[in-house]
């Protein structure tokens, strides 16, 4: 029987094998793999890099109470960053699905169009999302600009959901019945999870508290950047961006105050790249 | 002759995009062998998700040998007074390897020169191949480009393959880091990676053994041909000739199978269901005869076959979650009513200096009012735009109108409420229909009026380049619902009446001609559609437009009339009479019959007073092709008038009365139509 974590065990393993550092998850809330120090800030810069990990992302607006077969609040990415990408960068993408047991040639694979972008983070790249029989399985970029900074050399960024290809392989019709090991299932390990985030994200945040500690979250992050702490300034950034998404599934944010919002963290994320690059840009890994 | 075949290998390029590329990567050849002189006899051109393909046959070996004639000097430098050739001419003759005697002497336009002729080999073809192929593919424009490698060259994805062929054998050149070679790939999954072609011939063969059907009519067939095959019994797939185009750009080896769903599911509305399987998943739907959607999906899978249904059940799966989402949103939307949701519209921007959607309905609401007091018209535009902040239309935007439509029913308005709710937006693109009820119309009317008036106020002006607000098909939109619903408003009085509900400050300046003007623009586009002649539209908008449906009954009297001898001969007697008025400032006074001299003018002005009263009626009526019947009558008494009567004489009672009578008469022609404007049927050969 192939489970949840066998999956993620074989796909860390064929990155590792393929020369990738495999990082581990980053431990501020974000809302995808893309926001992981490890991939902002490596993407940037002339070093290459090489990278992989699990990142647990939070989404409070596809919370479902634990209720729908394919939605939840928190779900797992695996992400994958190859700087610069190598020729055959599909084809190794694709050996990786191989590699986790699925035969290709009997099923019906295609590359649409599908152009990502995350305008807190000022990025966004060309790219297609791989849909496997019908289903999204993974999203698959070249970034082009990342804190607002063109992006050279450029990076492949192929970022895995990790259930869905779960589902898909286990032939589940609910993530909650994924066999995470022999003896547990997905909905075994996280439903109380879903079912209390689900609440607290959109009955429960208290919106008031939210927009104070969006504007602290934003200061702090400044003054880190100020006495020339990027890092910390960045964890402050996120904050913002988890902050906001709260906000969000609240339905506290209106479309206007959403542009505001949105430029404000942008604006931040912007400064921390610059600021990145020119600090660490001579500097060998 | 030759035939050449080249393949541009990619990264998978959008399926949308590949049609318009593909014809730019032809035509640009075309052009630029044209430019290097070489003919070919055909072009063919296929494409697929991962490739472009352009095939040449009937080519040259190489550009035709030319002789071109070299000039040298004069030849009276040439040649001394004795006739002896001159060091200058030696030199001539040496520089071209020539003897003095190979030299002959030309006439040009300057006067006689020594020349010799040269013959100029024809450049081959392979160099010339080689020398355009990088240059078409840089023709290729895209709308979105990306870059992958150091040398920042930007296309839409990365170039990955060429197969450049000359006949059997390879063309090598070399562009952005690839050499062009004789080798293609496979379908990616059922066909070899390498696959080596020996011959232009060979190709489109050895392709479709690798599981590649690389031409897209033969892709587009097996689809359209399967499509019917694998709908179930007495069932067929809605037809929907936008998603069989994209999805034979989507797939190599494109084959058809059918999928099921839950038929609980067929609780949700119809709308509902052929969008979540349109806009998400591009699977056709399944109706039976009377067009009732039924619990099945056809979709259009990149792979030779399905023998063990897994992929159908993968996708059955992913449907299933679609729809599971929808029924969600369907339930929790009705939680809040329409009603309740207007206050939410205080927080969506319609436009930022033009506010909220909260304000935009009471915009809309307040002319609503104005084209017609009618209680379900008010509650509809009351809540045509509370869709917008339901999670279904966030989800599938193009459901807007439809949503709202389907929870007002769900909500238990009256049947005209929700239909006028679910169609206000329509017309939505060229070529769609005008909302079948009248209320629809009118708040169809009502929002397209207040979003063009509005966008004109603060500036927003459609441009050649840029109309961001899509104000063109708007205002396309709104005189098609005028026409169509014969709407008898002029559009001056529409746009007067929308250009109210904005403050003073916001409308910089006097902007009632410009709209009106910029309405008048689609109305002739409709017009020329429907065939108007463009000098009957000139003529019918060169006079104040009653409203879009008079002005084509107008068009249609003077198209009529148009051809019968005496209306050609009045026309131009008017184009007389309108030349002779411009040219005239003095304030006229009313004619006066004792004053009228000649009999001619005499017997003008009685034809005249005879049928004024009954042209003012028909023109009242409506009846144009009548009033134009009479006016054309009075050819018989202006001909003669103008034949014998002095309009200009010095006599100043005379000229006076004679000018007032000739005012008279033009105004009762643009009581109609400016007919000056008609070109006569002689002058048009001319133009």
């Amino acid at each position: 029987m192939t489970t949840f974590q066998q999956i993620i065990h074989c796909l860390q393993e064929y990155w590792m094998d393929y020369g990738c550092i495999i990082q581990q998850p980053y431990d501020v809330e974000v809302g995808a793999g893309t926001m992981h120090p490890e991939t902002f800030f490596r993407v940037l810069g002339s070093q290459p890099y090489k990278v992989a990990y699990v990142q647990p992302s939070r989404r409070p607006t596809d919370g479902r109470y634990g209720e729908n077969p394919n939605r939840v609040y928190r779900h797992y990415q695996l992400q994958v960053i190859l700087k610069p990408p190598p020729d055959d960068v599909q084809e190794i993408y694709l050996e990786s699905l191989r590699k986790i047991g699925i035969p290709l040639e009997e099923h019906d694979l295609r590359f649409e169009e599908d152009n990502w972008e995350a305008p807190t983070l000022g990025a966004w790249g060309i790219g297609w999302q791989v849909l496997l029989d019908g289903m999204e399985v993974t999203q698959f970029t070249y970034f082009q600009q990342a804190g607002g900074l063109d992006l050279m050399p450029i990076s492949a960024e192929i970022t895995y959901g990790l259930e869905r290809i779960a589902t898909f392989i286990t032939d589940t019709s609910s993530v909650f019945d994924l066999p995470w090991n022999k003896e547990l299932t997905y909905g075994g390990v996280k439903r109380h999870e879903e079912v209390e985030f689900s609440k607290y994200n959109f009955e429960v945040a208290d919106t008031d508290l939210l927009f104070q500690l969006f504007d602290l979250y934003e200061g702090e992050s400044y003054r880190c950047l100020d006495a020339d702490c990027i890092l910390p300034a960045y964890d402050y950034c996120l904050k913002c961006s988890h902050t906001f998404n709260l906000l969000d599934s609240r339905g506290a944010i209106s479309v206007t105050q959403r542009v505001g919002i949105i430029a404000r963290v942008r604006s931040l994320s912007v400064k921390i790249a610059r600021h990145y690059v020119e600090k660490y840009e001579q500097v060998p890994v | 002759m030759n035939k050449f075949l080249f393949e541009l290998g990619l990264e998978e390029i959008p399926a949308d995009m590949i049609p318009k590329a593909l014809d730019q990567m032809c035509d640009s050849c075309e052009r630029l062998l044209g430019e290097s002189q070489i003919n070919f006899e055909g072009l063919q051109r296929f494409a697929s998700p991962r490739r472009l393909v352009l095939r040449l046959e009937g080519l040259p070996d190489g550009q035709a040998e030319r002789e071109e004639v070299v000039l040298g000097p004069s030849q009276s430098v040439a040649y001394d007074q004795d006739k002896k050739p001159t060091r200058a001419l030696e030199g001539f003759a040496r520089k071209g390897g020539l003897a003095v005697a190979d030299i002959e002497v030309v006439d040009t336009a300057k006067g006689a020169y020594v020349s010799y002729r040269k013959t100029i080999p024809g450049r081959p073809l392979v160099e010339i191949l080689q020398e355009i192929l990088p240059k078409v593919l840089v023709s290729i424009s895209w709308p979105k480009n990306m870059v992958w490698q150091e040398s920042r060259f930007r296309f839409i994805r990365p170039l990955r393959w060429y197969l450049a062929l000359l006949n059997n054998e390879m063309l090598p050149f070399e562009f952005q880091g690839i050499q062009a070679n004789n080798v293609t790939r496979g379908h990616r999954f059922l066909g070899q990676a390498i696959i080596q072609v020996q011959e232009v011939d060979h190709y489109l063969d050895r392709l479709r053994e690798n599981y590649v059907l690389v031409d897209p009519e033969e892709r587009k067939a097996k689809i359209t041909s399967e499509i019917e095959q694998v709908a179930p019994d007495q069932l067929h797939a809605l037809p929907d000739p936008d998603l069989v185009g994209m999805v034979v750009y989507l797939n190599e080896y494109p084959t058809v199978i059918c999928g099921g769903f839950d038929p609980k599911f067929l609780k949700l509305p119809q709308a509902v269901l052929v969008t979540v399987m349109r806009h998400h998943q591009k699977y056709f739907s399944v109706v039976d005869e009377s067009d009732e959607i039924q619990p099945y999906f056809l979709t259009v899978v990149n792979t030779h076959g399905d023998p063990d249904g897994k992929i159908r059940k993968g996708h059955e799966k992913v449907l299933k979650a679609r729809l599971e989402d929808s029924a969600f949103f369907w339930k929790a939307d009705r939680k809040e009513t329409l009603k309740d949701r207007v206050e939410r519209l205080n927080h969506v921007v319609f436009q930022e200096a033009l506010g909220t959607y909260h304000a935009k309905i009471t915009r809309i609401r307040k002319l609503c009012v104005h084209l017609e007091k009618n209680e379900h018209l008010d509650t509809a535009a009351l809540l045509c735009k509370s869709d917008l902040t339901t999670d279904m239309v966030r989800e599938f935007p193009e459901l807007q109108g439809t949503m709202g439509g389907l929870y007002a029913h769900d909500e238990g308005y009256p049947d005209e409420v929700c239909q006028a709710i679910s169609e206000h937006y329509k017309p939505v693109f060229l070529g769609d229909e005008s909302p079948s009820s009248r209320l629809g119309a009118l708040l169809s009317v009502a929002d397209k009026l207040d979003t063009i008036v509005g966008c004109f106020a603060i500036g927003i002006v459609p441009t050649g380049s840029s109309d961001p607000f899509a104000l063109r098909r708007q205002a396309q939109g709104l005189v098609k619902v005028l026409f169509d619903l014969k709407l008898d408003w002029s559009p001056r009085w529409l746009v007067d009446l929308a250009l109210k509900n904005f403050p003073k400050e916001l409308k910089g300046q006097e902007i009632t001609g410009t709209v009106t003007d910029f309405l008048e623009g689609r109305i002739r586009h409709i017009f020329q559609e429907k065939e108007v002649a463009y000098d009957v539209l000139n003529a019918v908008l060169a006079v104040d437009i009653q409203s879009v449906n008079d002005a084509f009954r107008r068009a249609q009297a003077l198209a009529e009339i148009r051809s019968q001898p005496d209306f050609e001969a009045l026309a131009i007697a008017y184009k007389r009479t309108k030349n002779i008025l411009a040219k005239q400032s003095i304030e006229l006074s009313a004619v006066q019959e004792d004053a009228l001299a000649d009999p001619e003018e005499r017997s003008l002005f009685d034809a005249y007073r005879k049928i004024r009263p009954e042209v003012e009626h028909s023109v009242h009526e409506g009846d144009y092709a009548a009033a134009l019947r009479m006016i054309a009558g009075l050819r018989e008494t202006v001909d003669p008038f103008f034949d014998k009567v002095l309009v200009m004489t010095d006599d100043e009672t005379l000229r006076n009365n004679r000018l007032r009578l000739l005012h008279d008469i033009s105004q009762l022609f643009l009581s109609i139509a400016d007919i000056s404007e008609i070109v006569r049927e002689r002058d048009e050969h001319y133009e």
